[in-house]
């Protein structure tokens, strides 16, 4: 047998009335195809081709919030009292209520707007310096050494933790809020692009340099769209820091905003806003970083041919 | 864009010696080497592994500077990278975030040649290369031969005078590795382009070559130079002509004894008792 060269001659299941394969170009050329077993014709059972549809899918989403919904609708209509304690807790329909009860004053919309300009601007400040001084830091060896022992001191330190700090620092309260949202974003951002322009294969910078690429041309067109995928992480991070610092600042320190909704609506003993608050920021949250997804998306077209796609 | 007949492209190396500090050793890596490559002339160098041959072509892309000795294209110093020479590295080096024509025109971009120069020009060499149909691809939509292509095609956009070509196909499986030198050896016929070719492939460097220089061990120093009588254009059929064997088997012996040499006494001659020179497709280079 082992004079034989191995053939493959795989030939699909017959389907109803398939044509017959004609023979391969090798039969009767002095070349025996190997008969090879073939794969047994089992048809997926209706079971499994259900679990691989995209409606189960879809199904096991719906159950999955329904039971955290109809837990929370059960707990708090037999006041569950084990140790958690779910007597002072609205139940879902009274929080329902009160979406539509603040919806009639534009005090609830006004506090998301100024949560969300808050968070813009502290995130794009964060962008812009995070990214800029990023690829510095991580391309030039004498930048690294003179910014980040500086930076190693005041990365440890939370944002939540500036906000006295901030209070005295800044001139109003806004800039203050703002500046604790954008510290939150702006470590994540800057130690990712750091992290993604030393990543960056250095035969791609050759590579460029035989092509007549300057050290201004290097940046745009190699280093900066190389260290993209650790920036959109970096970014994705950040975000989530930035949130958390925001509701922090104005839990604390705040007028306005989403986070003073939500602390008000405890200290005003008003149960069902504390929840509609809470979910509130759970959306904008969600919302956030699906816009960053979606932009890294479109930002990284090449992303979506590439193994391992995050 | 006239590339079919080269009238400059001279490579010069002489008497180069570069020498590295490396974690705290003083580190030869080439010693006295002399390298011509003439317009027009496919020239490759071999040896055994970590001879130096790659640290001779750095020099000659301007990524290192000669501890002594003079590289010089066309009579002028090499000073740095610059798209005179364009290079083809082992590692497949196109821009991920490119499409193959973008990786294609970066050079003639950071020329400033206008958009419709670039896209023509590109368009002309994908066609050569039989890539005109992935040109909207990502690199990672490509395999590993269509890449090396591109990348070869990316380094000729500029028109260079030479190109340096440093292992190009070791990182292919060995089937592809042969229909790539036939691709490039069809190329090479129609632009006429100076190269020097860098591989530890014996019969790669013949079946491309006008020219080959045999390295030594490290330190790397040219222990023989050798014309290849095989004529032009080049065809797979030549490969089993006995004048090509007679080069493989020629060059095969001098480098066997460097491969034995670079193994730093592991192993004398003695100890190889019984593996003649015939082993393997690849060489006794490759055993090292």
């Amino acid at each position: 047998m082992s004079a034989l060269p191995h053939i493959r001659a795989y030939a699909p299941p017959a389907a109803a009335a398939a044509p017959k394969p004609t023979p391969p170009a090798h039969v009767g050329q002095g070349v025996t195809p190997l008969p090879l077993p073939m794969p047994a014709a089992t048809k997926p059972s209706f079971w499994q081709r259900f679990w691989q549809s995209r409606g189960a899918a879809a199904l096991l989403g719906a159950v999955s919030i329904a039971s955290v919904l109809l837990f929370w609708q059960l707990a708090t209509h037999y006041k569950l009292d084990a140790y958690i304690r779910f007597n002072n807790i609205p139940t879902p329909a009274q929080v329902m209520e009160k979406v539509i009860e603040v919806n009639s004053s534009p005090k609830f919309v006004t506090n998301i707007g100024i949560s969300v300009r808050r968070i813009l601007l502290g995130f794009l400040v964060a962008t812009a310096l995070g990214v800029g001084l990023g690829v510095v830091i991580g391309r030039y060896r004498w930048a690294r050494a003179l910014a980040m022992p500086a930076l190693e001191v005041f990365r440890p330190i939370p944002a939540i933790a500036w906000v006295p700090m901030s209070i005295m620092l800044w001139p109003d309260n806004e800039v203050s809020i703002v500046f604790i949202t954008f510290l939150g974003a702006f470590f994540p951002i800057l130690l990712n692009t750091v992290h993604g322009v030393e990543a960056i294969d250095p035969v791609l910078l050759r590579a460029a340099r035989t092509l007549g690429a300057g050290e201004a041309s290097l940046l745009r067109h190699v280093v900066l769209p190389g260290a993209l995928p650790h920036i959109f992480t970096g970014l994705a991070v950040g975000m989530g820091v930035a949130w958390v610092s925001l509701i922090a600042a104005e839990m604390i320190s705040g007028q306005f905003g989403i986070g003073y909704f939500t602390w008000e609506a405890y200290s005003l003993i008003s149960y069902a806003e504390i929840a509609l608050g809470m979910i509130t920021i759970g959306v904008l949250g969600l919302l956030c970083s699906g816009a960053i997804r979606l932009l890294a998306k479109l930002a990284m077209p090449w992303q979506a041919h590439s193994e391992g796609v995050r | 864009m006239d590339m079919s007949v080269a009238s400059h492209g001279r490579v010069d190396v002489r008497d180069l010696h570069i020498r590295f500090q490396s974690k705290g050793q003083d580190f030869e890596a080439v010693r006295s080497a002399n390298v011509h490559v003439r317009p027009g002339e496919f020239v490759s160098l071999i040896g055994p592994s970590g001879c130096g041959k790659s640290t001779l072509l750095n020099a000659v892309a301007g990524f290192l500077k000669p501890t002594a000795g003079q590289v010089l294209l066309d009579g002028q110093r090499i000073t740095g990278p610059g798209s005179d020479r364009g290079v083809v590295f082992q590692q497949y080096s196109l821009f991920p975030w490119m499409t193959v024509r973008a990786n294609v025109e970066f050079g003639l971009r950071m020329k400033g040649a206008s958009a419709n120069e670039r896209q023509a020009q590109a368009r002309t060499l994908l066609g050569l290369a039989g890539l005109l149909a992935f040109e909207n691809h990502y690199p990672d939509q490509l395999s590993g031969g269509m890449k090396q292509r591109v990348g070869i095609v990316r380094a000729l956009a500029t028109s260079p005078q030479v190109l340096l070509m440093d292992e190009p196909f070791g990182a292919l499986d060995s089937q592809t590795r042969v229909v790539m030198q036939e691709i490039l050896t069809n190329m090479w016929q129609r632009l006429r382009i100076s190269v020097l070719f860098i591989t530890h492939d014996i019969e790669e460097a013949v079946f491309l070559s006008d020219r080959i220089y045999v390295m030594t061990a490290r330190p790397g120093r040219i222990k023989a130079e050798l014309d290849v009588p095989l004529p032009r254009p080049r065809t797979a059929a030549m490969t089993s002509e006995p004048e090509f064997a007679a080069m493989v088997k020629q060059i095969k012996g001098l480098i066997r004894e460097e491969s034995i040499a670079a193994m730093g006494g592991e192993l004398s001659d003695g100890g190889l008792v019984g593996l003649s020179t015939e082993v393997g497709p690849q060489g006794v280079g490759h055993l090292v």
